[in-house]
């Protein structure tokens, strides 16, 4: 990859932004925006990894539930430290995934939708029913992380920080795993997969090691997320959150497996905060502007330098763009 | 168990499913013909409920009309979201539903802005009991089974026997084919979205007096829809009427055996399914999305 000098020096300023964050905004509450942002962001990296293989899944809030309550109930009940909780529920995240990927990944395309919807509602389901998982009221009192020295996890700017390393972990491996020829047969099977499939790519397992990654993503901030908040309850892990989690990705633009999220996420996040000015209104807003741009731009927001490009150099025919949308 | 139990049981049972039939039929009819994986189709089944109620409460019109004057409404609604949103995204099946679930956002607070908080039910239109030997049944949940059998076969009628459903069922085959027929696959596409959503509102109006209205009546559905058309494949009717009954009965006579477990042991029975038919049970599975 090539940088020249206005992209690294844009780099750099977006990295020291990022890093002092804390320093600029005091409020607690536009800090936990943030925290959410930042979880938002890894399970839209989440989705685009499935997406990028050709598979669309509405379960990834399924994931992030077992992460949350695995790395709970193994601080809470065997009495870990969070900082090995934290890794473990990323594992046993995978290992589930491991095992209901091995199944549900043979059948793409709708069956792969729907089937990923199913494992998200009997995860909701066996939540809320069993009460050794603390029943429909959730767990409570899910303790802090343990203290790293001077660090001791109070306020939110730790957590910040924290949440931070995780997001920047899960960019670094996507992007060292989308440029390595793991990524080129994800996206040489979401092109055409009978095509990969006689080039000698292993459909099945490239999807099904997709599938473990973004879920041991997902388990990760899971795990983050049962001690950032301290309460979990199953009604956070609905499907309607994986309904959501999908829009990130379509509004970033689907094309862009990193930095689409990124985009969509921050926008979803952050436009209702915004709108909190029309109070009760409030979703209204949101979307209709959610219509807008899938209307005006359904290449994605990240499709917009490209479009309008192509609209003054007076190249986007009628017809190129009834192409663009299939 | 007593006769009579089993015939309170599998009554309940067939009204609620019929109820999903008529909805989840909706469903597969935008999803197969307009291709739009509608998230908002629980929110036009929520307003036929609260148009239904406002003409027959508030305006004091028969309760047959209101249903008929509620499915109208909802018709136009969805004409007019056909006609601003998706006929700009047709064929994407991905724009289309990001687009449905903002609709329903806009909907559902609409309808919580408009409407409150507050759980609002119809008296109903039918009381007491036919009694059959020493078998008692509810006079109004026979009268809903009836209507969704009616309407049922009115739909069946359609897509069967008239033009516009033949032009239906071609273009859910194959679009270009059909166009080249001379079928205007737009008209069919409206069409098909029209006529989905309204049996949602129909459906919304018809339980109108046996359950509560709120404006979150909506999700709580679409997601039973959801699980419909799984169980009966995302593509067939037959599929939809066949998943319709068999979750109404289950939800019916697992909460008096098994209480709240009954959902996981149907979810469990739906993942066994899709592991020898991923596509449902009637469905086939689809390599491109």
């Amino acid at each position: 990859m090539k940088l020249n000098l206005k992209e690294i020096t844009l780099s750099i300023v977006l990295g020291i932004i990022i890093l002092t964050l804390p320093l600029i905004i005091k409020s607690p509450y536009q800090m936990h925006l943030i925290i959410m942002l930042c979880i938002n962001i890894v399970l839209g990296l989440s989705f685009a990894m499935l997406f990028s293989t050709g598979l669309i899944t509405i379960g990834a809030a399924a994931f992030w539930a077992i992460g949350a309550y695995g790395s709970a109930l193994l601080v809470m009940n065997l009495g870990l430290s969070f900082w090995l909780a934290l890794p473990l529920a990323s594992i046993i995240t995978g290992i589930i995934a491991l095992v209901l990927g091995s199944i549900i990944v043979r059948a793409p395309g709708v069956a792969f939708v729907v089937q990923t919807m199913v494992i998200n509602m009997i995860v909701g389901q066996a939540l809320g029913q069993i009460e050794f998982l603390g029943g429909w009221g959730g767990i409570l009192g899910i303790p802090r992380p343990n203290p790293i020295g001077s660090i001791k996890f109070v306020s939110k700017t730790h957590y910040y920080y924290l949440i931070l390393f995780l997001l920047l972990l899960t960019v670094a491996v996507s992007y060292a795993l989308y440029s390595s020829r793991t990524g080129r047969a994800w996206r040489s099977i979401r092109l055409n997969p009978r095509l990969a499939q006689t080039l000698g790519i292993n459909l099945f397992r490239y999807r099904l090691l997709a599938f473990i990654i973004a879920s041991m993503s997902a388990g990760l901030v899971g795990s983050f997320y049962a001690h950032y908040f301290g309460t979990i309850e199953p009604g956070t892990f609905s499907v309607f959150k994986s309904i959501y989690i999908q829009i990130y990705s379509i509004l970033g633009g689907l094309n862009f497996y990193l930095i689409g999220p990124i985009i969509g996420a921050l926008i979803m996040t952050l436009v209702p905060e915004f709108l909190r000015v029309g109070k009760e209104i409030e979703p209204i807003l949101t979307g209709g502007i959610l219509i807008m741009l899938v209307i005006f731009l359904p290449g994605g927001i990240l499709s917009l330098p490209e479009r309008t490009r192509s609209f003054t150099a007076g190249l986007l025919s009628r017809r190129e763009r009834e192409e663009s949308l299939h | 168990m007593t006769l009579d139990l089993f015939t309170q049981l599998l009554v309940n049972g067939l009204a609620t499913g019929m109820v999903y039939v008529l909805i989840a039929s909706g469903l597969i009819l935008v999803l197969g013909v307009a291709r739009i994986f509608n998230f908002a189709h629980g929110e036009f089944y929520m307003l036929g409920a609260f148009a239904t109620f406002a003409l027959c409460q508030v305006l004091k019109v028969h309760f047959f009309i209101s249903i008929l004057l509620a499915t109208l409404v909802v018709s136009l609604f969805a004409a007019i979201c056909y006609r601003l949103v998706f006929h700009h995204i047709r064929g994407n099946l991905l724009l289309c539903a990001a687009a449905s679930i903002g609709l329903s956002m806009m909907f559902e607070r609409g309808a919580l802005v408009g409407f409150g908080t507050q759980e609002r039910g119809l008296p109903s239109a039918f009381s007491g009991v036919i009694t059959l030997g020493n078998v008692a049944m509810p006079l109004e949940k026979i009268a809903v089974i009836l209507l969704c059998l009616a309407i049922m076969l009115g739909l069946y009628y359609l897509l069967m026997k008239t033009k516009l459903g033949k032009a239906m069922r071609a273009v859910k085959l194959d679009t270009e084919v059909a166009a080249l027929q001379g079928i205007n696959t737009m008209r069919v596409y409206a069409f098909a979205m029209v006529i989905g959503c309204a049996l949602a509102g129909l459906a919304g109006g018809i339980i109108a007096p046996l359950f509560s209205i709120t404006p979150g009546m909506g999700h709580a559905m679409l997601l039973k829809c959801f699980m419909v058309l799984i169980v009966g494949g995302l593509e067939s009717m037959l599929g939809g009427v066949v998943g319709g009954l068999v979750i109404g009965m289950t939800l019916s006579f697992g909460y008096y055996f098994l209480g709240g477990l009954s959902e996981i042991l149907l979810f469990s029975i739906i993942g066994v399914i899709l592991v020898f038919k991923p596509g449902g049970l009637f469905g086939e599975v689809v390599e491109d999305v």
